[in-house]
C-alpha cells in the first residue's frame, strides 16, 4: 500500500458562490464523506491547508492581477472578472490555502514522507489564466505546483494531465511555450462546451511546440472513447517525455450524471482513468503523482468517485 | 458589417512593370496570394494571383529544360501581360454578406476594395472573411453551445433570450438553422458561461428540447457524406 496524502480542510469551505452556482462548498463534504464511509481515512496521511508563499504565486500569475484579486474580495465585490466567478470575503484567502496545501502535499511527495497525493481543494484553478479568472478558477493551482517542482526541487520536466470534462485553457496557456512542462487534457471538444479551446491541432508555441496536445471528445462518448484516446495520445507522449513528477488535474463532471457536460464516463470509467496514470506514474515518475481537485459537480456521485479516486492511489487498483 | 470594417489596409500592391518571377517573389516574402496591380496613381487595374504565376511558368522552365530563347520569353514576362484586367471589385461601404456572396458566385479568393475615385483602398480576402465570421459566432471568447429546439412559431427565440437573460448569461452569438422537420428549427445560442446546467433545466421546464449536437450533424448530412464509421 502507498503512502497516499489527503489534503481536506473545511477552510476550503469558506468561499462562496451566490445561489444557483454549482461549485458550492458541499462538493468537498461529499469527497470527505466519500472517503470516510468507504473506510479509507486511516490509510491516509492527513494533510491541513497552509497558506502559499505569495513568491510561488508570483512565479505564475502577475502581480497586478493577484493585488485586484484580493481588493476584490476585501472590498466586498460578489463578481471578478466574468460572471462565473463568483466570491465572498474570504475567496482571496482560500485561494492561497489551496495553493499552499497542494505546495505542502508536493514538498512531502518530494521528500519521500508521502508517494503520492489527492488534494481536495476549492476554488480550483485550471481556467485561471496569468492574469484573469476565469470558469470559477482564480490561481492556478497544478501550474503553481509545477513551477514550485521546478524552482523549489530542481525537477526538470513535469507532466501534467488533466481530465475535467473542461479544457485547462490556463495551465495550456501557461505552459504552451516550454518545453520542459508536458501539458496533456482529455475533455468535451471544444465547439461545443467550454471554454472553446484546447483544439487537437493546438500542440503548443515556439520552444514548446510538441508539449501540448489535446483529445477531445464528442458529446454523448464515454469510456471506450475515453480509453481509446489515452492509449493513443497520452500514454506514447508520456513515454516519450518522460516526466518526472506527474500532477493531475482530477475533474468528476465527465460523469454521465453530472449536467455539466454531455460526456458519459462511468464511474467504472474514472477508475480505468486513473489506474492508468497510477501504472504510468510508477513505471517513468517513480510513483509520484499529486492529484488535485477541478470540477465535478454531481453531489450524488462525488463520494464515490472520490473513494475509488483514492483507493487508487492507495493500491493502484480498486 | 461593413467591408471597410474587415479588410486589410495595408495592401501590398505591384507595378505593372515588374517581372512575373518580381511578384512571386513579392507574395511568398508576404505569404500572400493576391496582389492588385496599380498604377502611378493608385489606381486599381488588375490583380494578379500565384495561380495566374503559376500558369505563366512552363513545367520545363522549372525543370531547366526548355530552349534559350524560351526562357528569355518567360523572363521577360511582366505582370501586365498575366494579370485579370479590371477585376472584381467592391466598395468599402459594401457590406459583409454582399462580399461573402459576391466571392461565393464569382469563385475568387480576394477582392481588391476600391473607393468612389477609384483609388485602392484594401484587399478584402477570404481570410478576412473568416476572421469577421469567427467573430459574429462569439468564439473568441470562452463559452457553451447549448442547441435547442423549438416550433416554428412567432415569440420562440423571445422566451429564450428571455430565459437565458434571466439567468444573468451573456450571448456569444444565436444562430437558428433549419430542423429536417419542417415545422422545427434549430437554435444555436453560444453562451459566455461554464454554468449552463441551470438554464439548461429552466429550458427544458419550458417545454424546449435540448438537442444532441451530435444526432443533429448526422441527420442534417446527405447520407453519402457521413464519416466513416470508426472501427476501432
Amino acid at each position: 500500500m502507498n503512502k497516499t496524502g489527503f489534503l481536506h480542510d473545511e477552510r476550503y469551505q469558506l468561499h462562496l458562490t451566490s445561489d444557483y452556482h454549482p461549485e458550492v462548498p458541499e462538493r468537498l463534504t461529499c469527497v470527505y464523506r466519500g472517503i470516510q464511509e468507504a473506510g479509507l481515512l486511516s490509510s491516509l496521511i492527513h494533510i491541513e491547508a497552509s497558506r502559499a508563499d505569495m513568491k510561488w504565486i508570483e512565479l505564475v500569475h502577475d502581480g497586478r492581477y493577484i493585488q485586484r484579486f484580493e481588493a476584490a474580495c476585501l472590498s466586498g465585490k460578489r463578481m471578478f472578472d466574468s460572471p462565473d466567478n463568483q466570491l465572498c470575503y474570504d475567496t482571496y484567502e482560500t485561494a492561497l490555502l489551496a495553493a499552499g496545501g497542494i505546495l505542502d502535499a508536493v514538498g512531502r511527495v518530494m521528500e519521500g514522507e508521502l508517494d503520492n497525493a489527492f488534494c481536495a481543494v476549492r476554488p480550483p484553478g485550471h481556467h485561471a489564466e496569468v492574469a484573469r479568472a476565469m470558469g470559477f478558477c482564480y490561481f492556478n493551482n497544478v501550474a503553481i505546483a509545477a513551477r514550485y517542482l521546478q524552482n523549489q526541487w530542481g525537477i526538470q520536466r513535469v507532466g501534467i494531465v488533466d481530465f475535467d470534462v473542461h479544457h485547462g485553457n490556463g495551465t495550456q496557456h501557461i505552459f504552451e511555450q516550454d518545453p520542459t512542462v508536458y501539458y496533456y487534457s482529455i475533455h468535451e471538444h471544444p465547439s461545443f462546451a467550454y471554454p472553446g479551446t484546447g483544439r487537437e491541432f493546438e500542440y503548443g508555441k515556439n520552444s514548446g511546440h510538441g508539449y501540448t496536445q489535446n483529445s477531445t471528445v464528442l458529446p454523448g462518448q464515454g469510456d471506450d472513447e475515453y480509453k481509446r484516446l489515452i492509449e493513443k495520445d497520452l500514454i506514447p507522449a508520456f513515454e516519450k517525455f518522460k516526466p518526472e513528477v506527474i500532477l493531475v488535474s482530477v475533474g468528476f463532471d465527465a460523469h454521465i450524471d453530472d449536467d455539466m457536460s454531455d460526456i458519459k464516463l462511468s464511474t467504472e470509467g474514472f477508475s480505468w482513468i486513473m489506474q492508468r496514470i497510477v501504472a504510468l506514474g510508477r513505471q517513468l515518475s517513480k510513483g509520484r503523482i499529486i492529484s488535485v481537485l477541478e470540477g465535478g459537480y454531481s453531489l450524488k456521485r462525488l463520494p464515490e468517485l472520490a473513494a475509488n479516486h483514492v483507493k487508487i492511489l492507495l493500491n493502484g487498483k480498486i | 458589417m461593413f467591408v471597410s470594417r474587415s479588410m486589410t489596409r495595408e495592401v501590398i500592391t505591384v507595378d505593372p512593370e515588374k517581372t512575373v518571377f518580381e511578384a512571386q517573389e513579392l507574395m511568398a516574402d508576404n505569404r500572400i496570394r493576391h496582389l492588385p496591380v496599380i498604377d502611378a496613381n493608385r489606381q486599381l487595374i488588375g490583380i494578379v494571383t500565384d495561380r495566374d504565376i503559376r500558369s505563366a511558368i512552363p513545367y520545363n522552365f522549372i525543370k531547366d529544360s526548355c530552349s534559350a530563347e524560351q526562357r528569355e520569353a518567360i523572363c521577360a514576362l511582366t505582370v501586365k501581360d498575366i494579370m485579370t484586367v479590371d477585376p472584381i471589385s467592391v466598395s468599402p461601404t459594401y457590406t459583409i454578406q454582399d462580399a461573402l456572396l459576391m466571392i461565393q458566385n464569382s469563385k475568387v479568393g480576394a477582392l481588391p476594395v476600391v473607393g468612389d475615385d477609384g483609388k485602392l483602398s484594401g484587399i478584402l480576402s477570404v481570410r478576412d472573411l473568416l476572421r469577421a465570421f469567427i467573430n459574429v459566432l462569439g468564439i473568441g471568447e470562452p463559452g457553451t453551445l447549448l442547441c435547442i429546439l423549438v416550433e416554428e412559431k412567432v415569440g420562440q427565440l423571445k422566451k429564450i433570450v428571455d430565459a437565458i437573460t434571466e439567468e444573468n448569461i451573456s450571448f456569444g452569438s444565436v444562430l437558428v438553422a433549419r430542423y429536417w422537420d419542417e415545422n422545427k428549427r434549430a437554435v444555436f445560442t453560444y453562451l459566455l458561461t461554464q454554468n449552463v446546467s441551470r438554464v439548461k433545466k429552466k429550458l427544458i421546464s419550458l417545454g424546449f428540447t435540448l438537442l444532441d449536437p451530435m444526432e443533429w450533424y448526422l441527420d442534417q448530412l446527405p447520407k453519402n457524406e457521413l464519416p466513416p464509421e470508426s472501427t476501432e
